[in-house]
């Protein structure tokens, strides 16, 4: 719901504590929703889409019928599913519009705690910088009383790009794919504006570390790894590690995962 | 230790092939009926030390091991039944739950003790003292001149060194369950026992290396008989072993022999002893990450205790500071003083999601302040029961363990608070609903919990999935029905006193509970389903959604512990993964710091895979040596009824 006195609001689908492989010591995690990139082996399809959507764990489903009985909630309008009757919960909507304020003021509530193990505060995506001014909005309002990392695609004009990293004390960028054609053809986008983003982000003096997704049969080849190192320089890179679970959430949301991982 | 030694005692369990039970002859001898109860008990102590059979392991360097087993009750079904009459009798009846003197003992030996021992004491001192010199005798055949050597100092005379005093300790906590005591805990371990270790370390007899050889076979020793000590599951014995701990003015101790019980632990892998640590605001951060090396393998050690909520409370219950200092925990983790401490810990438990279910019904209520008095007159009530309940305890002789006693100068009794966080959150919801939004009748939810929600599942997915939850959406709503209804526990006791003269104390505990309460409680308003199980101690609610481990941090560390400090910890359960790579260590152990520092009073952390979990319930066989916490211990997964395996897999689990 938009609150009517905020400025700038923003959509999210996840806020995760006490995440360990997103930067510097403990960090909270917020991740925003909506992507420009398609890459097929996406492993958080919740945070493609820029709109809230349905999500139905069906795997759990006992079929008592229950959620498709009709209801008269306005926010269930047009999902042909009530979102406030599961016994196990597994309908709900992902995707939540929180204003700048009341997000800042969430996450500065666990600022003593970050601060005291080496820690900060994350946002990924989703490609935060497709909400750059909400994101911008927040982050100026933590500026200062904590680390803040940023993890992009690198996705997003490079005025934007730049506004947004500037604001950060850490930069997570991924490095995908070196190829052009091979990037259109798994991501969906041409990567001309990513690699001019990454020669701004290397010349932009801001802590940073390319991250490559190790996608067996698409990024991981020798031929990519060793263009991506080029590009990368002297700037440090970080190898992810595929999550052969990822298929399992495409299902919830009524996608289909297009990856097949084959040997 | 040899490996062979621990194949032989943990993964083969040749020597309970040994074991033999007690022929019904000598039974009778012990409980005919003109037998007064000192007498039964010394004459089984004597009897069946009597039948014990030396045996000895080649490898092994601590000896004592039971090889009679099925001893039976010194007093029949119709005896008890009798004292329970004019009696309150607790749990088993036998002394349980303390913590003894062993380092006075180990300082003079039996037979200076027995000096001044009634004429039981110095019987049963004669039977252990002959037991021992039979073992003596069998280390002499297979040519042990070390073994020889130790039990003709122990336990006749004092310990000399550190391998005497770890032999003189085992026979000792040998002893005392060989007369029937039970949940005998082990105290301040690294306290008592590391004067030994050091003067032997200082002339040259041990390297860390060789001291953590020997402590690891002492160790093994936990584990030898534990199988038929009495407990609610198998595991759950009491041989808790306290480490570290600070003074009045904050200056933290912990030591070689400390780190070594942590190590020794951690290298192998077993239920007993249980790890517990003493921390302070002054604990080096070095110690917390090698406490959570501990927690890494899964057993759910060390469990941690925070002397900065701890002491202070323990002196404004009534403690002298120089015993509150010396605080040790009971067999899970009830706050006792070692040595003088007569303290029963736990004799009793509250209801907190009946006492709120009744009180939802009690009356109309205008206001929620109204429910809430409607609420505290309902603890009230329920502590009065309670308390009132328990008069003229009487326990079983126990001619040996008094001889480790130095003083019965606290006699309190601690009642267990169970179900807080359902409580505290179904409070929150009806807050919320019923007096704030005006969402729903009171009469409503009153209704959906008397037929189970069946008739109103709207209400229940809003109760139980987008209320306020203890560390979830919405905390700081069910965190102050928290504070509240916990002040409220203390209230109720405050200024009782016992029948020995002693006060109650409040805790967090829930002991089996989280199971027994459950069974016969109906829906609550919370969402939860009739019979559904509570959370195991201090923990947010089973099908709570939490934020994560930082939430509910911060959810269960802000009451004030001081006041309901009879002991229960928050239990954190962390999926096994997260402790994948070498950084995480440091990490989980800011994340303890943290919740000292707010003044969280105990907690208990556990490395689980719920994948692996369900995998044992098929196939048992494979998973001989998984290990899992349960209340306040932890046990071998597979041992344990599925009722209890089950709460395991289904508690909250943190991933990153």
């Amino acid at each position: 719901m938009h609150d009517s006195y905020s400025k700038v609001s923003g959509l999210i689908f996840d806020i995760k504590e006490f995440a360990l492989h997103d930067g510097e010591g403990i960090r909270t995690t917020v991740f925003l929703k909506g992507c420009p990139l398609r890459c097929i082996w996406c492993h958080n399809p919740e945070g493609l889409s820029p709109k809230p959507e349905l999500s139905v764990k069906k795997n759990r489903c006992r079929n008592c019928g229950l959620c498709q009985k009709g209801c008269s909630h306005e926010e269930c309008k047009g999902l042909n599913r009530c979102l406030h009757i599961c016994p196990d919960n597994l309908v709900e909507r992902i995707g939540t519009y929180i204003d700048s304020d009341t997000l800042a003021r969430k996450l500065l509530k666990q600022c003593d705690f970050l601060n005291a193990c080496g820690g900060g505060i994350t946002f990924s995506g989703g490609e935060p910088l497709l909400q750059h001014e909400f994101l911008c909005d927040v982050i100026k309002k933590l500026k200062g009383k904590v680390h803040i990392a940023i993890e992009t695609s690198g996705f997003a004009p490079s005025d934007i790009f730049k506004k947004v990293i500037q604001l950060c004390d850490f930069v997570y960028m991924d490095l995908k794919i070196a190829d052009k054609e091979k990037h259109i053809k798994f991501t969906g986008a041409d990567n001309s504006v990513i690699l001019q983003n990454a020669e701004i982000l290397k010349s932009s003096g801001i802590p940073s570390t390319f991250s490559v997704p190790m996608i067996p049969g698409i990024t991981d080849s020798e031929e990519n790894l060793a263009e991506i190192r080029k590009i990368a320089g002297d700037t440090p890179i970080r190898y992810l590690k595929y999550n052969p679970l990822a298929g399992a959430k495409y299902d919830n949301i009524g996608k289909e995962f297009l990856y097949k991982e084959s040997k | 230790m040899k490996k062979s030694v621990y194949d032989y005692y943990i993964i083969t369990r040749e020597h309970r092939a040994l074991r033999s039970p007690l022929s019904a002859e000598f039974v009778s001898e012990y409980t005919k009926t003109d037998l007064s109860p000192d007498e039964r008990v010394c004459r089984r102590f004597e009897i069946v030390c009597k039948n014990e059979q030396p045996k000895i392991h080649p490898d092994e360097k601590i000896v004592l091991v039971r090889t009679v087993c099925d001893v039976k009750d010194c007093f029949s079904e119709e005896e008890w039944a009798e004292i329970k009459k004019d009696h309150y009798i607790h749990e088993l009846g036998y002394v349980s739950n303390l913590s003894l003197d062993y380092e006075r003992v180990l300082q003079t030996g039996l037979l200076s003790i027995k000096e001044n021992a009634t004429e039981y004491q110095a019987r049963v001192i004669d039977a252990i003292i002959d037991l021992c010199d039979r073992y003596k005798e069998e280390a002499a055949k297979m040519g042990r001149n070390d073994i020889v050597e130790v039990l003709t100092q122990v336990p006749r005379y004092k310990a000399r060194n550190f391998y005497e005093a770890l032999q003189f300790f085992r026979i000792l906590h040998y002893s005392l369950w060989l007369e029937g005591d039970y949940h005998n805990t082990v105290g301040r371990f690294d306290m008592y026992m590391y004067p030994y270790l050091e003067a032997d370390m200082k002339k040259g007899l041990y390297t860390e290396e060789s001291a953590l050889e020997l402590l690891e076979d002492f160790f093994i020793s936990f584990n030898k008989d534990s199988d038929i000590y009495p407990g609610v599951q198998q595991g759950d014995n009491g041989q808790s072993m306290v480490l570290g701990g600070s003074d009045l003015e904050g200056n933290y101790y912990f030591n070689t022999l400390s780190k070594l019980c942590l190590v020794a632990s951690r290298n192998l892998k077993l239920i007993d002893p249980k790890i517990n640590l003493r921390v302070c605001k002054n604990t080096p951060v070095e110690i917390y990450e090698l406490a959570t090396e501990l927690t890494k393998v899964g057993l759910g050690f060390p469990q941690y205790n925070n002397d900065d909520v701890v002491i202070p409370g323990l002196i404004k219950m009534g403690y002298a500071p120089e015993d509150a200092i010396e605080y040790t925990v009971a067999a899970c983790w009830e706050f006792i003083i070692p040595k003088v401490g007569n303290d029963i810990a736990n004799i009793g438990a509250l209801n907190f999601p009946q006492v709120v279910n009744n009180a939802l019904r009690s009356e109309n209520f205008d206001s929620f302040d109204d429910l809430m008095l409607s609420v505290k007159a309902g603890i009230t009530a329920e502590c009065d029961k309670i308390t009132s309940s328990i008069n003229n305890v009487w326990f079983a002789p126990s001619p040996f363990l008094d001889l480790l006693r130095s003083g019965r100068k606290y006699n309190n009794f601690g009642i267990h608070g169970c179900g807080i966080s359902c409580a505290a959150d179904s409070l929150a919801a009806v807050k919320k609903y019923v007096f704030d939004e005006k969402k729903f009748s009171l009469e409503r939810i009153i209704k959906a919990i008397d037929d189970n929600f069946e008739s109103d599942p709207e209400l229940l997915h809003v109760l139980r999935h987008e209320a306020p939850k203890m560390g979830g959406d919405d905390s700081d709503a069910s965190t102050e029905m928290s504070c509240i209804i916990t002040e409220m526990f203390a209230d109720a006791l405050e200024g009782k006193k016992n029948c020995l003269g002693g006060i109650w104390r409040a805790g967090t505990g829930t002991a089996m509970f989280y199971l027994w309460h459950a069974r016969n409680l109906g829906a609550t308003a919370d969402g939860r389903l009739a019979h559904e199980a509570l959370g195991t101690n201090f923990s947010p609610t089973l099908t709570a959604k939490v934020n994560g481990p930082v939430s509910v941090i911060e959810a269960f560390s802000s009451q004030n512990f001081k006041r309901i400090l009879n002991g229960g910890p928050l239990t954190l359960e962390f999926a096994s993964s997260i402790f994948a790579d070498d950084s995480s260590i440091s990490k989980v152990a800011a994340l303890i710091r943290y919740f000292i520092a707010r003044g969280g009073h105990q907690l208990q952390l556990n490395a689980v895979n719920a994948d692996v979990l369900k995998s044992a319930q098929k196939t048992p066989e494979e998973f001989r040596q998984l290990v899992v916490r349960i209340w306040g211990w932890s046990a071998y997964f597979i041992e344990l009824d599925k009722e209890f395996q089950d709460h395991v897999i289904s508690r909250q689990e943190y991933t990153v």
